[in-house]
């Protein structure tokens, strides 16, 4: 519901993940960390939820 | 609409006088046109201060959590929307059922006072009510228009007007609406692209003052400290800055996910009248689709974000 | 005193010549009322608004969210950890169209803001960059009570040109040097008689003032006994609905309070000035985690007194008010404070 709600104000859903890993898991943690970078990385730098104090 | 006042008042002033609660919790006449304000009744011959019209629109499950005495009951006026903001304290454990006395109140609805003050181009001076009709005077002119035509839109949407839960019922029940689109506005909203959503969302919120009003009004935002005035640590800036503002309602509304029952007090509390609900709406009718939940509906039901179900929407998750 | 014609068909395009040595402020209308904002090269201030602003013109010299100081945490920088001022540029404003009241509101929080033992260099700087030019209110509302504050519909104090709507035109009233200057800059300059003028200002004066329906009461405030009224027992009554948000404070002309938060992000610090509300529970949260006004009633009480008994203590000149009515139209749970007002002004110990 987060990740709609997000989405419903305009800010892309492939900036929100979820999930349930493990620390037993730790190589589903290094995939699952490489795929949020690789998705976010492909969007441009966040403007809508960041602070910009030179204004 | 029946005000039913006169029975509101009879009820109230029969249980202060045989003690079954220490007070009452209702409404009173304003001191401005088209102003209500929330009162607490104590004596029995202060009844007659109560009043109920088409301008009560803050929802008055937000003076009982505060309200209660350590033993004994108090009453309080409920329209539908009240009183399944009762069921959800009631639910949260805020309140038990039988510390209330809960004298339901069926609604056909609140008017919109933005939108009355929008035909005059000057301030108004007098306002009445008869049934449908609602006559309003400004030094400049008068207007009689239908209540109807005039309904804040929480109202027209609204399709649990008769209470859920009640002691007495003050009135006969109303005739409950049926919706063809009861979601028309957020789908008008998702329907726009992404940058078009966010400049929709700047736009409402470009007059915000970080007042809380909507917050203070809302019942479900009881937290003893909230989120925005935590310092340490301190999530949120309390200037002006957009994020800051954009912040404050989107986690408030999430915070409200699956429990509000679109009463619409934060909307008429706001002083600049910004229509917080198109955050809360989104939720609402999320809550509806991933797991049929309308919120205050049943007092023995554990809210969808307050349980677990192996069969919770889960595509999602990674 | 000069006075000055200005035909209304001259208005924008003098307002448009004052661009070049202005910002220029005013009223304009939107989506959530009437606001105080600052005029983009198209937009012209809203003259002829039937309602007050919902917000106060305070906003020009004291803005809700200000930078104060900066500072740099890189520690290869010399000066690092350092904090300087931001650059300001106290560019000069002309506020138009603001009501008498808003100006004497301004005056009344000058007390706090320029006085003997302290100057508050951001207000200070801001209120002598800015000219105020207000606009005499022929139809006051229904919640303006500003004739028992002192001042009025068509009071002088606190601004520096004083316009009368005569339909067609307006009347000027040149009441500073500053004022002057701002007619100069549009290029109005249509001398009216004196005499005559003065003497339609003050039937204009006589008839607004008429028109004044609301009043309080607060000839006895100053001889009541400050801990009788701190003790009284309505307090309970009229705090009961409030729901502690900042409404009343933050459309308030003559509330002044504000916070000061510093907020970093990477290498950079930054000091701001945000307003603050007594309404809030957070306002007077000890670093001990002590708070003297932890209670509602304690904070509804503390706002009343200090507008209607402290201040008029401290200060003697009058009640902290000036009678705008706008905590009246916005309060969500319609607290009254000529109500209020009364109550103290009329109690008397049992």
């Amino acid at each position: 519901m987060m990740g709609n709600l997000l989405e419903h104000m305009g800010v892309e859903r492939d900036r929100l993940h979820f999930s349930w890993i493990s620390s037993a898991e730790a190589t589903k943690f290094v995939d699952v960390v490489k795929e949020i970078s690789d998705k976010v990385r492909a969007l441009d730098t966040d403007k809508k939820f960041a602070k910009d104090y030179t204004k | 609409m029946d005000t039913c006042i006169e029975k509101i008042r009879t009820i109230c002033a029969d249980l202060l006088a045989k003690g079954e609660v220490q007070k009452v919790i209702g409404f009173a006449e304003g001191s401005i046109p088209m102003a209500s304000r929330p009162i607490a009744v104590t004596a029995k011959a202060d009844v007659e201060k109560l009043v109920f019209n088409s301008f009560c629109g803050l929802n008055l499950a937000n003076y009982v959590a505060d309200g209660l005495p350590k033993e004994g009951k108090i009453a309080v006026l409920a329209k539908g929307c009240d009183s399944r903001n009762l069921v959800t304290h009631m639910v949260e454990n805020q309140v038990s059922r039988d510390q209330l006395y809960i004298i339901g109140i069926p609604c056909t609805g609140m008017v919109d006072k933005r939108k009355i003050a929008a035909l005059f181009e000057d301030d108004i001076t007098d306002f009445s009510e008869a049934g449908d009709t609602l006559t309003i005077v400004s030094p400049q002119k008068k207007e009689t228009v239908s209540k109807k035509e005039m309904l804040r839109h929480n109202c027209r949407m609204c399709t649990h007007r008769n209470p859920v839960v009640f002691d007495v019922m003050a009135a006969e029940p109303v005739e409950e609406q049926t919706l063809d689109q009861p979601f028309a506005d957020v789908d008008r909203i998702a329907a726009m692209d992404p940058d078009e959503r966010w400049a929709h969302f700047q736009e409402l919120t470009k007059n915000c003052i970080r007042c809380y009003a909507c917050r203070n009004a809302c019942p479900l935002c009881y937290c003893p400290t909230c989120f925005v005035d935590e310092s340490a640590p301190q999530w949120v800036g309390k200037g002006q800055d957009k994020t800051d503002i954009n912040t404050f309602h989107f986690l408030r509304a999430f915070h409200c996910a699956g429990r509000c029952t679109d009463c619409g007090a934060c909307v008429e509390a706001c002083p600049m009248g910004i229509n917080v609900r198109d955050f809360t709406r989104k939720l609402n009718k999320d809550a509806l689709e991933l797991f049929g939940w309308e919120a205050g509906m049943d007092m023995e039901k554990r809210p969808p974000l307050d349980v677990y179900s192996p069969d919770d929407p889960d595509d999602f998750i990674k | 005193m000069n006075f000055i014609t200005i035909d209304k068909k001259d208005w924008a395009g003098g307002i448009d010549k004052s661009r070049k040595t202005f910002q220029v402020f005013g009223p304009v209308q939107d989506e959530n009322g009437c606001q105080i904002k600052p005029l983009a090269p198209d937009l012209y201030p809203l003259m002829d608004a039937g309602v007050t602003t919902v917000m106060s013109p305070k906003s020009v010299l004291f803005p809700q969210t200000e930078k104060m100081l900066t500072a740099t945490l890189d520690a290869s920088h010399e000066d690092h950890h350092v904090m300087k001022p931001v650059e300001k540029a106290d560019t000069p404003r002309a506020v138009l169209g603001i009501r008498p009241y808003d100006a004497r509101a301004i005056q009344l929080v000058k007390l706090n803001f320029d006085n003997p033992d302290y100057q508050d260099p951001y207000w200070c700087g801001a209120c002598a960059a800015t000219t105020f030019v207000g606009l005499g209110v022929n139809r006051p509302g229904p919640c303006d009570f500003s004739t028992s504050t002192g001042c009025g519909p068509f009071s002088e104090e606190g601004l520096d040109v004083l316009l009368a709507d005569l339909d067609d035109r307006y009347l000027a009233k040149i009441l500073t040097q500053k004022g002057e200057t701002w007619a100069a800059a549009c290029g109005f300059d249509t001398k009216a008689d004196a005499a005559e003028s003065q003497a339609l200002f003050d039937i204009l004066k006589k008839e607004a003032e008429k028109n004044i329906t609301a009043s309080v009461d607060t000839d006895r405030l100053s001889e009541k006994s400050l801990l009788d009224l701190h003790e009284a027992p309505f307090w309970e009554d009229v705090a009961f609905s409030c729901i502690n948000c900042g409404t009343c404070t933050y459309v308030c002309p003559t509330c002044w309070c504000f916070d000061i938060q510093d907020e970093t992000k990477h290498k950079t610090a930054t000091r701001f000035r945000n307003w603050d509300t007594c309404m809030s529970p957070l306002f007077t949260h000890h670093a001990s985690g002590h708070n003297p006004r932890e209670s509602k009633v304690q904070r509804v009480r503390q706002r009343f007194m200090h507008k209607l008994k402290y201040f008029v203590d401290k200060y003697d000149q009058g009640i902290m008010c000036v009678g705008c009515g706008r905590c009246v139209a916005s309060c969500p749970v319609n607290i009254d404070i000529r109500e209020v007002c009364k109550t103290m002004n009329n109690y008397e110990k049992e």
